[in-house]
């Protein structure tokens, strides 16, 4: 297939020091079709990306990645995406790993999870932990065992955009596409993933703390 | 057997097994949450209308009135299905303010393109 309807879909709240080197990676690995969506920054990332040629899209006020995401995933259905990536805003994921993730939508699966646990290398302890606690809440609200149900870097099929429909707006996103994939029957796959924590990634305000575990938790047993 | 627990039985289980058959047959509006707020409503109206005699050994060990417990009871429900309504509400519009800004933001990079 060709790369003209594979959109990359990057979510993004205040990643000002790092956003445009990911889009210059993601570029750099043959992927131009890439859509930002800046989720009410306070910082620079939105003047910084707006010099960029991507395709920019802005929430006026925070409202979560899960919220972000779906809002890049309902334009690039509007621009008649046949494929969407999904890749974090601070440069943990590697878009080497992408050409492995369209191996396997070719392969007609509709969605390919990335997983970060079948090689844990480099990956504190504690988010191993958090991991493995997060898919089993997972695997008992919503019904499905996987190895991440955490993580960001996913490949998503015509079908699976179609089909998929989410409500929750925060990390609890993450885990709803698993309920998702469940409820309509997809056909998915887990490949692994590299994932590089920088300083940046890991001393983040917004990221997935304790505190921000117990909330997610709850909402998810709320929003089911 | 009175009629009371006779009545509180049937209730009880009835409500039980709506919300184990809905959650596991995955029915619209049987969330795992309106399954798990079920179990712990129903499930200790359910047991205490069988065993009757339960209610007194607990009132007895925990040494409280029988009045007094019922009272708490019944109070403790009110304050859950309001603390129900509450989040529900606020959900309702988080929901809404997220679909608003997604709109606003769409509606904005369409006018660009």
């Amino acid at each position: 297939m060709s790369n003209n309807r594979i959109w990359i879909v990057i979510p993004v709240f205040n990643e000002a020091n790092v956003i445009l080197k990911v889009i210059q990676e993601i570029k750099k690995a043959g992927y131009q079709n890439i859509i930002v969506v800046d989720d009410g920054s306070s910082d620079d990332s939105f003047h910084k990306l707006k010099k960029t040629n991507v395709v920019l899209l802005r929430h006026k006020i925070n409202r979560g990645k899960g919220a972000a995401v779906k809002t890049g995933i309902e334009a690039i259905k509007i621009l008649g995406a046949d494929i969407a990536i999904t890749v974090d805003g601070d440069g943990q994921h590697n878009p080497n790993d992408i050409k492995n993730m369209l191996e396997k939508i070719n392969q007609n699966y509709d969605v390919v999870l990335g997983t970060r646990l079948t090689n844990p290398q480099g990956m504190p302890w504690y988010k191993i932990i958090a991991n493995y606690i997060g898919n089993f809440f997972t695997w008992i609200i919503y019904g499905l065992w996987v190895t991440d149900s955490q993580s960001g870097f996913r490949a998503y099929s015509k079908n699976a955009l179609k089909k998929i429909d989410t409500q929750t707006d925060r990390y609890e996103y993450d885990s709803e596409i698993i309920k998702e994939i469940y409820r309509n029957k997809l056909k998915y796959t887990e490949i692994p993933i590299e994932v590089r924590y920088t300083d940046h990634s890991m001393n983040k305000k917004q990221k997935q703390g304790f505190i921000n575990g117990i909330k997610t938790i709850l909402k998810m047993i709320l929003s089911n | 057997m009175t009629i009371y627990q006779i009545v509180l039985i049937v209730i009880s289980f009835s409500f039980l097994f709506f919300a184990f058959k809905g959650f596991i047959e995955k029915e619209k509006g049987y969330s795992f949450f309106i399954f798990l707020t079920s179990l712990i409503i129903w499930s200790p109206i359910f047991i205490l209308s069988v065993f009757p005699n339960l209610a007194q050994i607990i009132t007895k060990k925990l040494g409280m009135g029988e009045n007094l417990n019922t009272l708490i009871f019944i109070g403790f429900i009110f304050v859950f299905l309001i603390l129900f309504k509450l989040i529900n509400k606020i959900q309702e519009l988080e929901k809404n303010i997220t679909e608003l800004v997604r709109k606003d933001s769409l509606n904005n990079w369409k006018k660009k393109f």
